[in-house]
């Protein structure tokens, strides 16, 4: 009996399984920082607008190399459907801060994949996901600093206006990724 | 062809020389490729089993599904359904696609 199966997929179901569900996590993501975007814009924080704009955009980028992989390993990666989006904040420090644990989650989630990786020797999509892993130790980087400016800077009318204007989309960052 | 699996209601068998697979409903054989096999597994795994149980939920207790991108439309019960999630997961164990014991974590 041929082997039709492996010749047609490289990765396990459950692997799958598990990129599907990345990719619905990185949709989730992307769609919850144009959310945030459009409350920074709303609350005349335009820097910060700008730079959720940008992940808004790197997120879908995620999303589109996890896709591209689940199919070319011969899998059939899902088109995710994105339920609702928190749109609701009290604060710009709350916004970063949602987007932070937003990113704690997503870097859990990335790392039980690589778990189950190593579990059945799956070498392929822990080579894979090694990208991501350098990804989101900077991306929570990125917003653990921004975070520290409240700390730093204040929290009241022109201390959040500062803090707005030293908010910048790094260099290299973006679509291109 | 060779026989992959068998569940009480169907049979799932595979042909090397057109690299495909045949799924044997008992009344009908449909050819399957390795992707409408997945597609079928998502589909499959899209029921919700528990809607058979609530009468307000799905009435009836039956599912329909489209197969091979629209070539064939079926009407399957609970223990079908059932029976046919078994095939295919027992189907993909055998054919050493899937993981023994489907001991996978999922956090989200
Ligand atoms: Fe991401
Ligand atoms: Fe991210």
């Amino acid at each position: 009996m041929k082997d039709i199966a492996r010749q047609r997929m490289s990765i396990s179901v459950e692997t799958m399984d598990l990129l599907n569900n990345q990719i619905k996590m990185e949709a989730h993501a992307s769609a919850s920082y144009l959310a945030m975007a459009s409350w920074c814009d709303q609350n005349a924080f335009t820097q910060s607008a700008a730079f959720f704009y940008n992940q808004s955009v790197e997120e879908r980028s995620h999303m589109m190399k996890i896709f591209q992989f689940v199919n070319d390993c011969g899998g059939s990666a899902m088109s995710p459907a994105v339920g609702e989006t928190n749109h609701d904040f009290s604060s710009l420090e709350e916004v970063f801060e949602t987007a932070l644990e937003q990113e704690i989650q997503v870097t859990k989630s990335i790392h039980n994949i690589v778990n189950e990786c190593k579990k059945n020797n799956d070498y392929n999509v822990e080579n894979f996901l090694q990208w991501f892993i350098v990804e989101q130790l900077e991306e929570e980087k990125t917003m653990r600093d921004i975070l520290d400016m409240f700390d730093l800077i204040g929290r009241d009318g022109i201390a959040l206006k500062m803090i707005d204007e030293r908010v910048t989309i790094s260099e290299g960052e973006g679509e291109t990724e | 062809m060779v026989l992959v699996y068998k569940s009480q209601f169907y049979a799932l068998y595979q042909n090397d020389a057109e690299r495909c697979y045949y799924l044997d409903f008992g009344h009908k054989t449909v050819k399957f490729s390795f992707c409408q096999l997945l597609a079928l597994r998502h589909k499959i795994n899209s029921i919700s089993i528990t809607s058979h149980f609530d009468a307000s939920m799905n009435k009836h207790g039956f599912e329909v599904l489209t197969l091979c991108n629209k070539s064939h439309l079926f009407v399957f019960n609970t223990l079908e359904i059932l029976d046919l999630n078994q095939l295919i997961q027992q189907s993909l164990l055998a054919v050493g696609i899937s993981i023994p014991h489907n001991a996978v974590a999922c956090v989200y």
